[in-house]
């Protein structure tokens, strides 16, 4: 398993685990109130969750477990796979510190930016790996 | 396909088919059970997509003992019976909270989220050793001889 993806995954483990704590409180704060400002939390357990564990699971995995090139016998551009997970953990990143209040709104635009830029590193870098072996050849 | 990963992924097939019910039965209007809307990602989000990447990471990650024993997978199967323990009372638990003056539907849905945070916990601690790069587990491998 490359680093690229055994950091993904490590930290995609991590956000499961932060989201499914936020969850499991939400949960119990529907059954006996702690606090009503809890729901606040909502965004952050969806971001974490969705994010953070379902996508870059995913992205982790498919980037180790796709066909590699054939001659080269690699993954691509090494610089591009550092700077996948990078945008894409400091957008969520973003995206969880503009729930901090009203005046930090403006935050998570440049979170999805981020993130946007992360999934188009990662669809460059897979793009040629998709593809059978009868036609590479 | 270990017998784990096989009952990840019916069972995770099976809340697919209730989150869309579920679904079906928010375009009704003349049904009004409460907490559908949560129910649905949920089951969805968590009782079909997080089920089927752990029952698949399982089978597909290095370092899978082959021999399939409850003590060689002891933190899978855990992750498991919690799980669907977990989303199981929720479902039920949940829409009862609103509809039912019973106190058991309230302690069910606390059992419910305490349980699912198990499961996550038990899922972490059996794939979080198997997450490595191939260096490592030859090297591992090489000290274990």
């Amino acid at each position: 398993m490359p680093g690229v993806s055994v950091w993904m995954i490590r930290l995609s483990l991590v956000y499961l685990l932060m989201g499914i704590t936020i969850g499991a409180l939400l949960l119990i704060n529907k059954a006996v109130l702690i606090s009503p400002e809890l729901m606040l939390w909502l965004p952050v357990h969806i971001e974490l969750l969705i994010f953070g564990w379902i996508i870059q699971f995913t992205l982790g995995t498919v980037y180790w477990i796709l066909p590699r090139y054939l001659i080269s016998k690699d993954r691509g551009s090494s610089v591009l796979a550092l700077l996948m997970p990078i945008f894409l953990n400091i957008g969520i990143w973003m995206v969880l510190v503009s729930n901090a209040g009203e005046q930090m709104n403006f935050i998570a635009l440049y979170g999805r930016i981020a993130e946007l830029v992360a999934v188009l590193f990662f669809i460059i870098l897979h793009w040629n790996r998709v593809g059978a072996l009868r036609r590479a050849a | 396909m270990p017998l784990i990963t096989r009952l990840f992924l019916k069972s995770g097939l099976i809340f697919f088919i209730c989150s869309l019910i579920i679904a079906l039965l928010l375009q009704i209007d003349s049904v009004s059970i409460p907490s559908l809307f949560p129910l649905f990602w949920h089951t969805l989000m968590l009782g079909w997509i997080t089920q089927i990447i752990m029952g698949v990471s399982m089978w597909m990650f290095p370092g899978r003992i082959k021999e399939e024993s409850f003590g060689n997978q002891k933190w899978a199967w855990l992750a498991f019976i919690f799980l669907n323990i977990g989303l199981w009372l929720r479902v039920f638990a949940e829409p009862l909270i609103y509809l039912s003056e019973l106190r058991i539907w309230k302690v069910l849905l606390v059992i419910s989220a305490v349980v699912q945070l198990i499961a996550v916990l038990c899922y972490v601690i059996e794939i979080w050793s198997r997450v490595k790069g191939k260096k490592k587990r030859i090297k591992k491998k090489a000290g274990s001889k």
